[in-house]
Order: C-alpha cells, then structure tokens, then sequence
C-alpha cells in the first residue's frame, strides 16, 4: 500500500499529510526517494521537507521537524490549500461511500451517536480545496466501503483510494476498481465492497513493488512503522 | 515589567467552572499537561475545551467529569493507542458535547477573534454536513456578490499553554512546532502559561526568533518542570507510552481510573 500510495505522487507538486497517518508519511518520503526529488512535502508539525533519522507513530512528533528545510504552521498547509495550491492531500476515512465521500465522526446520529468517531480534522477543509485528495484506508470490507453514510464529514476532489486489496480511481463522481493487488482477486474486492462496481472483467492488476521500491521502502521504514496501521483500528 | 509569576494552583484556581479554554498543544504533543492535572485536583466543572487536535488533555478532562463540551477537529491518540475511550465513553453517555469542527474552522475562529471580528470567511467545507451540525452559514460577497461560508468567532476565556521556556513577564520560548498556540494566545481574553524554566529576560532576547509569544499577551507564568508530561515537549521528551497505555487500561472502568489518577498524577508531583 505504501508504494501504491507513492506512485501516485509527483515530483515538483506538493503533499500533504495530517494526524494519525504513518503510511501516507512512508509513502510520501518513499515518493522523495524514487521518482519525485523534488517533491514538497508538508507535516502538522509544519516541517517541510522533513528528513528524520527515524519515523515516528505519531505524524504529529517533532521528529518531523528534524531535517527540515523550513517551518510552516497547519494554518499555513490549510491557508495554501484553500488558494488552490496544495496539490495532494493524503486523507484517511473511518467509512467511504462510492463517491469517495467519508466519514470520520460519528456512527449513528451524530447528535447522539452510538460510536463517537475522532472526527475529521482537517479533511473538510481540504478535500474540496486540495488539487487532488488521495484517501487510503488499512481495512476494506463492506463496513468500511459502504453504499451510504451516517454522517458525510468530507468531499470533494477524490482522485484515488488505496486499499489493502485495490486501488479505486474516481471517474464522473463514482469510484472504479483501477487495479487489484496481486495478492487479491476481483472477487475478494467485490465481496468487501459495499457500493456497486463495474464489470470485473476491465480490472488489471496492480504492479507488485520493483526490488527497487522494496529496497527504498526497507531504508526508510525499517521499523515497520506502517505495520502499525495495520493493527486493529 | 510586572512578575506574573504564581502558583499552579493559584494560576488554576483563577478560571471559573463554565471557562471556555484553548488548549496549546496537539495530540501527544507539548498539551497543557501539568495545569490540565490541577483542573482535575481542583474539580472544575463544565469546562468547554478548544484545540485543533487533542488527545490525552481532551480525553483525561472529558473522562474525568471536567469537559462537558469539546470543540475541535479530532481527538484521539492518533496510530498510537487509537479512539480517545474517555472522550468517546463520554460523547456517547451524553456528559460531554462533541463540537466537531474542521481544524481550519477552530483556525478560523479563533483568527476572527485574534483580529476583533465577529467571523471569518473561509474556503472549505463544501459538500460537508458538518456546515449544518455546526449551524455554520454564509453570506454574500459584498464585492464579488458570491455566497461565502463565514465561522463565528471563538473568544476563549482562557488559553492554557505549555512552552519551553519563558521570563516573570510572560515572554515565551517555544521550540519545534507552535500548533495553534500563537494564535490561541492572540485569541483569548486571558493567557495562562506553564514553563520548563522561568528563565531571565537577557535569555529570551539573546535569541528573539523564538520568542513566540511576547510577555504583554500574557497574564499568568508558572514554572512547570516536565509541565507537559505525559506529552511530549520538543527537544527534552518524548511522549510516555508506557504511562498513557497503563492510563488507558483502566479506561472502562470509572472507579479504577479515578483511583489511578488520584494515585498517579494527583497526590504527587510531576515525577521528574
């Protein structure tokens, strides 16, 4: 997922990420190393181009700070976005619906919800500012991906929503499965999917990682840092 | 320059039940840690808390009986240790009031009121339902004449910040990232703040760049040694997951976690 993530980054654009997100954060150092040097990349902290000797769980440490080239505030990232000029923000969604639309606040009504969710820090604000929003999410099943939403913290520029299992693209508003991971299976995607999906047969399958991205993803994280996001949630 | 030194708990003692107050600080992050501490030793009540993105000063006050209401944009420990189980047991019992925000719109309200304004227009939030659970609305353009969503201001009664280092009158150092607390500072009627080390003026002006907060935006200094505790503070320590993870067993079980608090963070001083 992280090199999927990385893929989809540019060089000389500028990215975004926010609280409680180590994949983005390895994605977006991954980007630096391989194919966007000239990536800018911008942290809550408000360290750009952060170069940290090692990763931190919290994308909020000062650890992002370290290596940096300057220091910018949050309202700053928000400020540069709602200009029109931040050009990737990496988003998380607690639930995605099949407008790439999320949910990050409550479970239930959100007057007197069942489940309080964290809620959606800044994704409001930049997911219809942003150029791009680029969403990503650990767990995909038919809780997660669903054909309707309690609550809709977020929408707007949805470009891509990478998965443990696919990589959908947002055409004319709706998401389409672009890619399948090798280790899943068409059918797995459409079992996990709560909103209706095209025909399986037009899906390809996502380029397994090169040595080369394995090799820069080892160097970077070599605490496995993105494994945490994988644990529960 | 007057010596706004006192006490943690006279400097506490000065907020009335009800305050609204601005918490310095994000997620595990340099947070108000050691006065938050004494809001609790002094069992304030119906505390309405500020912060672009809280954690354990959010879920300690909301679990604890302080917080009735929350406005901000998250909370919770981020990869970490996951939800805020306070925070969220008290959201769904119905004790406390979840205000969500977008960060920018706690941003954006307190930057209106930093500068004396009822609102703030802002660029954002477009097909969010958090424009109608906020109640936010929008207005024309006088200029342009298109329709521009606008965010009341939020005037805290208190901001309570933590920073590195600062003098008897109030002048504050703060290293690694500010957050919001420059802004909070600007925004509040009254500014209480904890340091490391009160340290002499001629320090501070040795190295104006980070003097963040000048002295004349702020009431109140108390010297606070490892005041952010459990959070981290830049350039001295690290967050202590092993303290927040024995906090958090005890989350689901209310007598248990009073007990702990009462034992751990209360009957002693901050450990050194």
């Amino acid at each position: 997922m992280a090199v999927a993530l990385a893929r989809l980054l540019r060089d000389d654009e500028t990215v975004f990420f926010g609280v409680a997100s180590p994949l983005p954060m390895v994605a977006a150092l991954l980007a630096k190393r391989l194919h966007a040097p000239s990536l800018t990349i911008l942290t809550i902290p408000g360290g750009v181009d952060p170069r940290p000797a090692s990763l931190p769980l919290s994308t909020v440490d000062p650890l992002l700070l370290s290596g940096a080239v300057a220091r910018i505030t949050l309202a700053d990232v928000f400020d540069l976005s709602a200009r029109g000029r931040l050009d990737t923000a990496f988003l998380g969604g607690v639930q995605i619906d099949g407008q790439g639309r999320i949910n990050l606040s409550a479970i239930g009504d959100p007057r007197h919800p069942k489940v309080r969710l964290p809620g959606g820090a800044g994704s409001a604000a930049l997911m219809p500012t942003a150029r791009r929003t680029v969403l990503w999410r650990t767990r995909h099943d038919t809780r997660t991906f669903v054909a309707e939403l309690p609550f809709v913290t977020a929408a707007g520029n949805v470009d891509r929503v990478v998965t443990p299992l696919c990589v959908f693209q947002r055409i004319d508003g709706l998401l389409t499965v672009e890619s399948v991971h090798p280790f899943s299976t068409a059918d797995a995607v459409r079992a996990a999917t709560g909103f209706p999906l095209t025909d399986a047969a037009a899906w390809p399958s996502t380029p397994p990682p090169t040595p080369d991205e394995l090799a820069a993803l080892r160097e970077i994280d070599p605490a496995g840092r993105v494994a945490a996001e994988f644990a529960g949630r | 320059m007057s010596d706004k030194r006192r006490t943690l708990a006279e400097a506490v003692a000065s907020i009335p039940d009800g305050s609204t107050l601005a918490l310095g600080g994000n997620t595990l992050h340099r947070a108000p840690a050691a006065a938050v501490h004494e809001l609790i030793r002094q069992h304030k009540r119906g505390l309405h808390l500020v912060k672009t993105a809280g954690a354990y000063d959010v879920d300690l006050l909301c679990g604890l009986g302080c917080a009735t209401a929350v406005s901000a944009g998250f909370v919770g420990y981020e990869t970490v240790f996951g939800l805020a189980p306070l925070y969220r047991r008290a959201v769904e019992g119905g004790t406390v009031e979840a205000r969500e925000h977008a960060c920018y719109t706690i941003i954006a309200g307190l930057r209106a009121a930093s500068q004396g304004v009822p609102f703030m227009p802002l660029n954002g939030l477009q097909g969010s339902d958090l424009v109608e659970l906020r109640g936010f609305k929008s207005v024309r353009d006088p200029y342009a004449g298109e329709d521009v969503l606008v965010v009341p201001a939020i005037v805290p009664d208190v901001a309570l910040i933590h920073v590195q280092a600062a003098d008897a009158s109030g002048d504050c150092r703060i290293l690694g990232s500010q957050f919001e607390d420059v802004l909070m500072a600007r925004a509040a009627r009254r500014v209480i703040v904890t340091a490391e080390r009160v340290v002499t003026r001629d320090e501070l002006a040795a190295d104006p760049a980070h003097t963040a907060i000048p002295g004349f935006l702020v009431d109140t200094v108390v010297e606070a040694p490892r005041g952010a505790w459990p959070t981290s503070c830049a350039g001295l320590y690290d967050y202590d997951e092993a303290f927040i993870g024995e906090l958090l067993a005890h989350a689901g079980d209310p007598a248990g976690l009073r007990a702990f608090v009462e034992a751990r963070l209360l009957a002693e001083a901050t450990p050194a």
